[in-house]
Order: C-alpha cells, then structure tokens, then sequence
C-alpha cells in the first residue's frame, strides 16, 4: 500500500510541486495545508505516514506545529522543507524531533531520497 | 582609507556576497538563465527617491514585501509585472511557457516563494559569513501600480528616517525576456548595521 504524506506548506506553488513529485514516485497526498494550524487538524484527522513542513508560514510557524504534532504522535516522521540554510534553524528543528531537512529551493530526487529514508528509517 | 569609506565598501562587499547567493537560488528554481546581479547601492533621500517612484512606468505589478528581522533588520521587496507571474508561475511548475492566462493562485505563489527564497538566501549569507542573525517573515503580496507599491515600501522601509540606504538589483530571466528590480532597504535601524560594521573593522 502507497505511503500516505501530508504536506504544509503556504505557498501553492511549492504544495503543488511537491505533490507532483510525490506522486509520480508512487506516493499517495493524503492531505494539504497552507499553516501549521491547519497541520495539527489534519494530522490528527489522517494520521499520515509521513509530514513534509514548511519552516516559514503564518499563523503557526513549522517549528511550534512540529512540536504540536509529537505531542499528538511522538513516532510522527516529519521532513522540515526550509530556504532557511542557518544551523540554528535546522539544529532546533532536529532536536525538536524532525526526523530530517531539506533546504529551498530543492531537486525532486533530493525530496524523494530524503523522504523514502524517513519512511525506512525507525521511528 | 577611511572609516566610512570602508563600511561603504563593506556594505556592497555583503551586498554583493548575498545578491550572488540569491541568485544561485533564483537560477536553481527557474533553470532558464535566470540570474539578479546587484545595480547599485546608494544613499537616497525619501523625498527623492518617492518621487522617482511616481515616475515609473504605470504598469500593474505583483510584488512580495519580507521583513528580515533581528541584528540588523532589512525590509526586502521584489516585483515583477503581473504577466510575468505566469511565466514564473509555469517555470516553477516546469510546465511549457503559456500555460498559466491568469493570476490565479500559482502564479501568486510563485511570486511568495521567490520572495521567500530570495530573502531566505540574503538571510542566509548574513548567519553564516557575517555571524548576523535574521528571522524571515512570510511573505506578504500586494498587487498594485508599480509607481505605488514603490513608494509604499520607500516608506514603509524609512518609518519616519529622511534618508535610506537602497541596494538595487536587476533581477531577469534572459531567455523570456523579463528584466525587474529587487531592493533591499535596511530599516530605520539600519544605524545598527553600519555601527556594526565600524566596530567590526
């Protein structure tokens, strides 16, 4: 059965993109949001297999949402997708509990490698 | 050389160092000789440089407006005719030039993202060359006359300050044709920056 991935992302576009890539590597969109509030909604609804988060977005930034969403889930498998390439950012992210990164603006064999070794990797 | 004549070279020494970075990035998302080379850094007056923007060609412009704040704030602005959306919007999406006929809401956020990248890389180059942290905030649009989305971010960018300091730089996609402007104005705190840089060199 396909892996199930939410993304989150505010810009379309970028939602967009990414479910072109998922899907055309044989992964099933389970859902899409434009903030982290939203996020936390449909994680609890869909339970996905995986999340791909957006660092930057309004209402609820990508950090508190992943922090929102191990509290639902702590096994949750969440992929951080940022322009931001700072070790701040990205060494919060981590211990926070995101399982990896990807830095904006990406290659679509650098969003599936990474995502199939989340999915492979132990909660 | 003096003092201010070095901050002034050290101004456009991380200008250029950032613009460059932006333009990597810019070059990665569009893959079609894409590239933003900086045009020039300058002291302006508010006055003059609103009245410059009533001049400018009265065209219907899509812009994103991000603040960088922290060390050493920015207020970063990038636009392009709303026609030139769409293509942004279709080279994103890899899809052929021609697809996207109107401003829905692709074409939009290809404009919010490109602003989001673009000041992530100038972000980006401040933490890790310059040891100067700043927070990106998201981008917001507005769709208006070039001449007005200008002077609003000239003024916005100045809160209450005479004069600005502007980095300007040409932003274009070669093969289509498309030439704008990005800016980068540093905030009324912008004295923060250049207090930085004196007692840095």
């Amino acid at each position: 059965m396909p892996k199930r991935i939410l993304i989150v992302d505010d810009a379309a576009i970028i939602r967009m993109k990414l479910r072109k890539v998922l899907t055309e590597n044989g992964y099933t969109v389970a859902g899409e949001c434009a903030n982290g509030l939203q996020a936390v909604e449909k994680y609890k609804e869909l339970r996905p297999d995986l999340v791909t988060l957006d660092i930057v977005m309004p209402e609820m930034d990508g950090l508190e949402t992943l922090e929102q969403i191990l509290l639902i889930d702590e096994a949750a498998k969440v992929i951080m997708i940022t322009a931001l390439d700072q070790r701040d950012s990205l060494m919060t992210s981590i211990r926070l509990g995101a399982t990896d990164y990807i830095i904006k603006p990406f290659e679509d064999e650098r969003v599936v490698s990474t995502v199939q070794k989340a999915l492979e990797s132990k909660g | 050389m003096d003092k201010t004549h070095k901050v002034d070279k050290a101004i456009e020494l991380i200008a250029r160092i950032s613009i460059d970075r932006a333009s990597q990035s810019f070059s990665k998302i569009i893959k079609s000789g894409a590239k933003i080379e900086l045009e020039s850094i300058f002291y302006s007056d508010v006055t003059a440089l609103t009245e410059e923007a009533i001049s400018l060609k009265d065209e219907e412009v899509i812009g994103a407006f991000v603040n960088l704040a922290g060390d050493a704030p920015f207020r970063f602005l990038f636009y392009v005719p709303v026609p030139a959306s769409f293509l942004l919007a279709d080279l994103i999406l890899k899809n052929e030039p021609g697809t996207t006929k109107e401003l829905d809401e692709y074409a939009k956020s290809a404009v919010q993202e490109l602003g989001n990248i673009l000041a992530s890389s100038i972000s980006n180059t401040f933490a890790k060359d310059f040891d100067i942290k700043l927070k990106v905030t998201p981008p917001v649009l507005v769709t208006d006359l070039a001449s007005i989305l200008l002077q609003e971010y000239i003024i916005n960018a100045a809160s209450g300050k005479d004069r600005v300091l502007v980095i300007k730089s040409a932003f274009k996609v070669i093969k289509f044709g498309l030439e704008t402007q990005m800016y980068i104005v540093p905030t009324a705190e912008s004295e923060r920056i250049l207090s930085y840089l004196e007692n840095f060199l």
